[in-house]
């Protein structure tokens, strides 16, 4: 059955007269101009804010200590699993990168009395989902797992073996890691990957945060030692969570994942201790030569904040104000007027380990400078300058309203509540987050700009063809050129 | 004692493993303005939103020689100004009130959307309504997205592995100029579109009575509508837009290409099949049968390339099903040092062993799980809803696929899955395309640069 028992439309005066419930009138005006967008202000616009109410969920402790949180939601015949484990790819044995990776990938290899093929077969038999997956970056190991209600307990079953009884056969890991040596040469062919790889070698330089994907030579080296060593070690039940939404009883899954799960011994992973650096203090250019590129993949930035920084909520204000999406000043700009591109964003990669500002984009290789100059001014910009208090208005409210979009997929309603576990955030985080939103000023935005908006010390990474850009990316500063295999070419 | 709890879960599913429950209609009404507007809506109170979509009955296979890219480079104009809506000031407001919007253009059709707060509705009708009566079209605006739409195919084909072997495929699978073109066009027909142009095409295809429109989510239905004919109702009807003929001739032989890629470092098999219009009768036959080839990890072709044989990192594909003549793609990413003649073989065989005997019952249950699933997950978002009973409007007439799609599927037998496989997949209706890293193509060197 639809049930609204989320939501609540509360009248936003306790936040602010200015966005109280006010009739939907058009809002009258001269025709106003901001870079790359000419304002008619005619359109009917509803002042009213939507104040969405994030549900909470049912909380049980396991046996073997492992948290459990129930979201019961009953729209339709569907449960989904997100188990959170603590095992971060940042904790693979030095020199061995891929293992957290490979213990994720082989889980689905053997498991129980079934090989891969038969648990290929029995999930689309009941047409379930069952993935394993540790992201280079992230701080857990999710697996997820999702089916219809009829088929759950069926699901549940493959899930306890896949996480107590993995089998790791020999043959599939082989096969696994030639896999994989393929699909890394693959994807050196990408502009995305080849920027990301640069700019986090260049922001984690000697650390485990640095790893985009593992090399080729780290792949052959895992031993299936190494995947039963890390599951034994960092596959454990303490430090993680067991998020459930859907078709549930949360009383009946609890009893259901207690026996399950029985065998699961109890204890905690060791997580890495990897702390926030500071911003890098001198400008870099650093150059990956893809020969025929036709375009330049640009990233300017440097390290910032992580996710439960006091500066996090202002920070989000910033990104929202310089480049979240094509009200933004850098999609205005810099694609809409100047067309120098088709895409543009910044963002706070605000995660556990890894935490830096980056603005991203893709431009015409003959534009290359002009786009370097003109997002350098659109930092220096929004470090200089108060934001006008309109755009700012605007920023915030795009922030609280864009919230109730998120109330429509369970799945992550289920994955904002673990975030807040994940990251010791405050129960009522959510209830005060339009408040604390609404509250940040100016003044707060230009602070954060001129701490982690970096120009005088930007870290400029380029991905095109070093013959038409390297001596336009040499008027920033000393060139510093790798290949696509990651190698520096620069002495 | 351990070991039982996940035993006794077993026996619990085998009894619950009885054919599944229907899944329940989606209700939806449908009303024609006058103005010959079809419009869908949806009441869905689960999540204080609601999405609108509106399609128009026009893409790609409406340009003509010399505009290749037009119905694409004119989506974007749709974002740059109304009488009543500033250039930019649809995207400014949209996000700036917590939504979300886009819009996309294919061979035939194109679609406009957005997902937004509840209390937002005025809003999004009169933006999708002032557009839809008063599209302000300057040579400034023109030019400004044309560099935009480059970007856009610099991106996508360009400066993208594989990007060129889409276009060769897409000219190699048709016929008709209709089809046998891609929807991002070429450089050269975008820097020839004029501001007439585009007057043009506003005037003939963004007509209410070439367009469907669907508002699905926490909305009342009795006053939508009302609201709907409040800003819609004004628009003039245009005279229809003339059919396009979407015909191709049968094909009797295969064709074949081979392309060297500056920027693959691996190289990729991709084949189409030749499939009839996406409303056919063996379309859901096509979809299942798709499930068996290449749907997951269970899949033939999944098992036989990338796991016994080796010769694969990945496989994947599907239909794309069109207002016309529709294609089956197959797409394999080759391990490095691998042939595409070997890999061609295993798939010739896995064909062969398709036409020569029927699915077993497995692999078909197996397929109707995965449609039943796929169709309970679509339904949680408001915005696919709402885009699927515009496109199913615009491109079949239709509406109610929605709610017979998933019936249809479960109803295909093994022998229809054998019938399909012999009549379409067969070496005569398709077309390879091989794309080998230019590096390797040169100096067979593993790697490189």
């Amino acid at each position: 059955m639809l049930r609204r028992a989320l939501v609540s439309l509360i009248a936003a005066g306790s936040l602010g007269a200015a966005w109280g419930w006010q009739a939907a009138a058009p809002v009258q005006g001269q025709p106003q101009s901001l870079k790359g967008v000419v304002l008619k202000k005619k359109a009917p616009v509803s002042r009213e804010m939507l104040r969405v109410k994030m549900p909470h969920p049912v909380e049980r402790k396991l046996k073997n200590g492992l948290t459990l949180l129930v979201l019961e939601n009953r729209r339709l015949p569907v449960v989904s699993i997100d188990l959170v484990l603590s095992a971060t790819t940042m904790s693979d044995p030095p020199g061995v990168a891929g293992v957290a990776e490979a213990t994720a990938a082989l889980l689905k290899a053997g498991a129980g009395k079934r090989d891969a093929r038969q648990i290929a077969e029995r999930l689309s038999e009941l047409g379930a989902n069952l993935n394993v997956v540790a992201s280079y970056g992230s701080r857990a190991t999710h697996v997820y797992a999702s089916t219809l209600t009829e088929n759950l307990d069926a699901l549940l079953e493959m899930f306890g073996d896949v996480l107590l009884r993995p089998t790791f056969p020999q043959d599939e890991l082989d096969k696994w890691k030639k896999r994989r040596i393929g699909e890394l040469q693959q994807q050196r062919a990408s502009e995305f990957f080849l920027g990301n790889e640069r700019l986090l070698g260049v922001l984690y330089e000697g650390d485990a945060r640095a790893i985009a994907a593992p090399a080729v030579e780290s792949v052959e080296k895992i031993t299936r030692d190494h995947l039963v060593e890390y599951r034994k070690s960092f596959y454990r039940p303490g430090n993680s969570l067991l998020g459930i939404t859907g078709d549930v009883k949360p009383a009946e899954i609890a009893a259901k994942m207690e026996k399950l799960l029985a065998d699961w011994e109890k204890g905690s992973s060791a997580e890495p201790d990897l702390p926030l650096k500071p911003p890098i203090q001198t400008k870099g250019v650093h150059l990956v030569n893809r020969p025929n590129s036709v375009q330049t993949f640009l990233t300017l930035g440097n390290r910032a904040i992580h996710r439960t920084h006091p500066d996090y909520i202002p920070c989000l204000v910033l990104n929202q104000v310089l480049g979240d999406g094509p009200a933004s000043r850098l999609f205005r700009n810099i694609r809409e007027e100047k067309g120098y591109t088709y895409m543009i964003y910044s963002s706070f990669t605000a995660l556990h380990y890894r935490n830096h500002f980056g603005a991203v984009t893709t431009v015409r290789s003959e534009v290359t400078k002009d786009a370097v100059d003109e997002l350098l001014r659109e930092f220096k910009e929004i470090r200089e300058s108060p934001v006008p208090e309109e755009e700012l208005d605007n920023a915030r409210r795009a922030i609280v309203a864009s919230f109730a979009l998120e109330l429509e997929n369970q799945n992550n309603v289920l994955r904002q509540i673990l975030l807040l576990r994940e990251y010791g955030l405050p129960e009522d985080y959510f209830d005060v987050f339009p408040a604390k939103v609404m509250a940040v000023t100016a003044d707060q935005v230009q602070q954060m700009a001129r701490k982690y908006v970096p120009v005088d010390n930007v870290q400029l990474i380029a991905v095109g063809e070093a013959a038409k850009i390297r001596d336009v990316l040499a008027k920033y500063g000393p060139v510093v050129e790798y290949t696509t295999d990651g190698k520096r070419v620069t002495p | 004692m351990k070991k039982t709890a996940a035993l006794q879960l077993l026996p619990l599913w085998c009894a619950l493993a009885a054919p599944p429950a229907p899944l329940p209609p989606i209700k939806f009404t449908e009303s024609r303005l006058e103005n010959g507007l079809r419009v869908f809506i949806v009441e869905d109170h689960y999540a204080p939103v609601f999405s609108i979509a509106v399609s128009y009955n026009t893409g790609s296979r409406d340009e003509r020689p010399g505009r290749t890219g037009f119905a694409h480079l004119f989506e974007h104009m749709m974002f740059k100004g109304s009488e009543n809506v500033g250039a930019g000031e649809h995207f400014f407001l949209i996000f700036n009130n917590g939504g979300n919007m886009n819009g996309t253009t294919n061979a035939d059709r194109t679609v406009y959307y957005e997902t937004l707060p509840k209390n937002q509705l005025d809003l999004a009708l009169f933006l999708e309504s002032d557009r839809m009566r008063s599209l302000e079209i300057t040579q400034a605006n023109l030019d400004n997205q044309r560099e935009a739409v480059k970007e856009e195919r610099r991106i996508g084909i360009e400066n993208r592995p594989y990007g060129r072997s889409y276009e060769k495929l897409t000219e190699l699978a048709f016929d008709n100029f209709a089809y046998k073109h891609t929807t991002i066009g070429s450089m050269e027909d975008l820097n020839a579109a004029t501001v007439e142009d585009v007057k043009e095409f506003f005037r003939i295809y963004y007509a209410p009575n070439n367009a469907a429109l669907a508002l699905v989510g926490d909305l009342n239905t009795k006053e939508t509508l009302e609201k709907v004919k409040k800003y819609f109702a004004g628009i003039p009807r245009q005279d229809p837009p003339k059919s396009v003929d979407l015909a191709e001739p049968a094909r009797t032989e295969e064709r074949r290409a081979t392309i060297e890629d500056k920027l693959a470092r691996t190289t990729q098999i991709h084949i189409v099949w030749k499939l009839p219009p996406g409303g056919h009768v063996d379309i859901p036959a096509v979809q299942q049968l798709r499930a068996i080839l290449v749907g997951g990890e269970s899949s033939r072709l999944y098992q036989k390339l990338v796991k016994e044989k080796e010769v694969a990192t990945s496989v994947f594909g599907g239909a794309e099903e069109r207002a016309g003549p529709s294609l089956f793609h197959l797409i394999i990413n080759l391990r490095p040092g691998k042939e595409p003649a070997e890999v061609e073989t295993l798939i010739d065989q896995e064909m062969a062993r398709l036409h020569g005997e029927e699915p077993n019952e497995a692999e078909v249950n197996r397929a109707r799980s995965m449609s039943r699933r796929s169709e309970v997950s679509s339904r949680e978002s408001s915005f696919n809803i709402a885009y699927r009973l515009t496109d199913y409007t615009v491109l079949y007439n239709d509406p109610n696929r929605i709610n017979t799609q998933l019936a249809k599927q479960l109803g295909v037998s093994a022998a229809d899955m054998q019938r399909v496989a012999k009549q379409y997949f067969r070496k005569e209706n398709r077309v390879v395309v091989t794309t080998l890293p230019a590096a390797q193509a040169a100096k067979p060197k593993p790697g490189g640069n």
